[in-house]
């Protein structure tokens, strides 16, 4: 018995021994690592999902040929100047906790051996995680996070694709400025005196405590009253009280920035105190959810999200409506603001991997600040993707930009969401004042 | 004047729910002198089992209050015979650890077979409903619904505290286990008693709120501390003290919309600048901590 124990043991030990001795790299295809994390459980557990898929979906179109999809990437299975190398994406989910994220990303980099990162959504976890991926010089790309503080801080292995939040902010107050000189679609020009009064909710981390900061500098510098600001907790599983203060204000316009189960709550609440602004809008995150839609059905008719994607940008890209289909195929969803981004965050990871040609980080660091993505290969609405490599911004996108959406009632019955800004992209009438609960 | 009447009714309202939460607190501490960290896990127990019990056999999550309350019952009788029984026999730290470490059991339990998201009630015949009473007051009928069975859960445990000879005889091992065992009370059926009815207290207050709150397994720890704020201020094993005091933390968390009360009738601007909202909770621990200071034994407190 002793016998077969010491044996098997030592046969183990063996192959632990020859497995350790083995070089990664022997193998005949080469395998590209990307560590990805998303909040796959918790409150923003919808947008996970959306997110992962989105980022999936990137990377089977970046491995398998697809002929009926106009991209370079769906051209060819793999890396072409890696030689076919195909990418592997290992999830982990940080839960939209900021402690976790960095730990996990810890453990992608020495024991996963990742070749980067893709990540994190939160603005809050994605600020721990792009410290550690600094630290141990592992590039990483952030697709969805919107703090505008991220790229200011002059990392040099931290790239974002997405537009942040002054230029969305900016938007809003574009946008409001347009509906008051009538360059709104189909509503007459409003008397500022009739939406001057502002009031905002946002969510008490890194991104929502930033965007009621921009929201507060904007309103001065377009001239709007600010009645009141407020910070909340995302995980709070009630907000009357918030509700009622934002009711105190007498606001003709309520501004959120909400994850996905405050922005249902919120809403829901609002609905409960009978609340009659005449504007709603949404920063992104919860606002554009499925789950936020299935949950509040007709509802949210009249709401606006500012958002990067539409399903309405189909129309004017053929190339979003072909990775759109492959999507949909997939979840029964349209892509979203998230998952369209994700695409597009995992996506950029490819095209600077064949420019640089190999997964050496200095390699890497040099083809990302190097390049420039068309906007034609892209599904989302931008001129396209190039990083800033000099002055405050280091690593931010400088050719994306943002839509803003309104929930409307289309003539098939279903809810979905309208362009309404930029005016000269506009999909539709805008809904104007909110429509009564 | 609409903020300052809306702010009363919600707070007294959302007391009234409060104060079923504190109930059960109140009965097992009166009862057998054992502070129960694990209250919290208890009534996020009820809100699953509310939420649960609803979407399973598609009624309205008010009708699940039978099943959370059979549900809470029976598990605090089990907890006490398979547990505290045993805990009761040492010194008062191993209760007050015991207890702890109960709480992080239900509460990992809870994690595993629920997974961390949050779950809220969507339909019902109440949700999303609400009441224009006037004076610019808005009532949420779920809420309403909340208060009012909680009044009628209360006057329920009152009644069987003060009206039957089960109630006098769990007073009885309350204060003086020893006595009350020579006078031939049954007392370690008296504490699975209690433990039975102040679960089932808090499970049903766990369904009652499931209605506006969404519930995740870590809900619990905020609802402990208020329970041991309210149970500290109304007086540990006093029920009326629970009752009164339960509306009075109530009115405390809603301190913010009393705040803008004056911010916009007094017109001050740096009232504005003050985040209220953000320390809503912190107001209630303030008075818990005045309370122990001027009054430890609380403002109804009767033992000791």
């Amino acid at each position: 018995m002793k016998r077969i124990a010491r044996f098997t043991s030592l046969c183990v030990a063996l192959f632990v021994v020859a497995a350790l001795l083995l070089p990664s790299g022997a193998r005949a295809e080469k395998e590209i690592k990307i560590g990805v994390l998303y909040p796959l459980t918790g409150g923003a557990a919808a947008a996970g999902r959306e997110l992962r898929t989105g980022a999936e979906l990137a990377a089977e179109i970046a491995n398998t040929a697809m002929a009926d999809i106009n991209m370079t990437m769906s051209k060819n299975a793999g890396i072409q100047s890696m030689g076919g190398a195909k990418i592997t994406l290992i999830f982990k989910d940080h839960e939209g906790n900021p402690t976790l994220g960095a730990d996990l990303a810890k453990k992608l980099i020495l024991d996963d051996k990742v070749d980067g990162l893709l990540g994190c959504y939160h603005s809050s976890v994605t600020k721990t995680v792009s410290a550690v991926a600094e630290q141990y010089g592992v590039p990483m790309i952030n697709g969805s996070s919107t703090s505008p503080t991220l790229t200011e801080r002059g990392l040099k292995w931290f790239w974002r694709t997405t537009p942040h939040d002054t230029w969305f902010t900016k938007d809003l107050f574009e946008f409001l400025k347009g509906l008051t000189e009538g360059q709104a679609k189909g509503v007459k020009a409003v008397s500022k005196k009739d939406i001057a009064k502002l009031a905002s909710a946002c969510e008490k981390t890194e991104w929502g405590s930033f965007v009621s900061s921009l929201i507060e500098q904007f309103s001065k510098e377009y001239g709007f009253d600010l009645k009141k600001s407020l910070l909340y907790a995302k995980e709070a599983p009630d907000l009357s009280s918030e509700v009622r203060s934002l009711k105190a204000s007498r606001a003709d316009a309520l501004l959120f920035a909400s994850y996905t189960s405050d922005a249902i709550l919120m809403i829901k609440t609002l609905k409960a105190q009978k609340i009659q602004p005449k504007i709603i809008w949404g920063q992104d995150a919860g606002f554009e959810t499925p789950e936020f839609q299935q949950t509040l059905g007709e509802d949210i008719v009249g709401i606006m999200t500012r958002t990067v994607f539409l399903p309405q940008v189909v129309k004017v890209k053929p190339l979003a409506g072909q990775v759109n289909k492959l999507y949909k195929a997939k979840t029964g969803n349209d892509l979203s603001g998230a998952s369209a981004r994700s695409f597009t965050g995992l996506q950029t990871w490819v095209y600077i991997l064949e420019k640089a040609g190999s997964t050496k980080p200095a390699d890497f660091q040099a083809a990302a600040n190097a390049i420039e993505i068309p906007g034609d290969q892209l599904v989302v609405p931008w001129v396209g993707i190039k990083f800033s490599t000099s002055g405050k911004e280091i690593g931010q996108n400088v050719l994306g930009s943002g839509l803003i959406g309104q929930y409307q009632k289309g003539s098939d019955g279903k809810v979905g969401l309208e362009i309404v800004y930029p005016f000269d992209v506009a999909t539709t009438d805008v809904i104007y004042p909110f429509p009564k609960w | 004047m609409d903020i300052l009447f809306s702010s009363l009714a919600a707070g007294i309202l959302f007391g009234m729910a409060l104060s079923l939460v504190a109930l059960g607190l109140t009965i097992i501490f009166g009862v057998m002198d054992i502070i129960n960290f694990a209250h919290g896990e208890f009534l996020m127990i009820g809100m699953y089992t509310g939420l649960l019990t609803a979407k399973a056999a598609g009624i309205d999550p008010l009708l699940t209050l039978p099943v959370a309350a059979a549900v809470g019952f029976l598990l605090g009788i089990a907890c006490y015979l398979g547990f505290i029984k045993f805990l009761l026999r040492g010194p008062m730290i191993a209760q007050l650890l015991g207890t702890f470490g109960l709480m992080l059991f239900l509460r990992n339990l809870a994690l595993l077979i629920f997974g961390p998201n949050d779950r809220a009630v969507h339909q019902g015949l109440l949700v999303g409903k609400s009441f224009d009473i006037g004076l610019g007051i808005i009532i949420p009928a779920t809420k309403l619904a909340a208060a009012g069975l909680a009044l009628a859960a209360f006057a329920a445990v009152w009644l069987l505290m003060n009206r039957t000879r089960t109630g006098k005889a769990l007073t009885a091992t309350a204060l003086n286990p020893q006595g009350a065992r020579y006078m031939g009370i049954p007392t370690e059926r008296m504490n699975a008693l209690a433990w039975g009815i102040g679960c089932a207290s808090v499970t049903v207050a766990g369904a009652l709120i499931v209605n506006f709150w969404s519930v995740n397994p870590y809900i619990g720890l905020l609802f402990t501390m208020l329970a041991f704020a309210i149970v500290a201020l109304g007086g540990f094993g006093s029920v009326p003290g629970a009752f009164f005091a339960g509306i009075v933390v109530g009115l405390i968390t809603e301190l913010p919309g009393f705040w803008d009360f004056m911010t916009y009738t007094f017109e001050f601007d740096w009232m504005l600048d003050v985040p209220m909202i953000s320390f809503k909770y912190m107001w209630v621990y303030v008075a818990y901590f005045v309370i122990m200071v001027v009054r430890p034994r609380g403002l109804f407190g009767w033992k000791h």
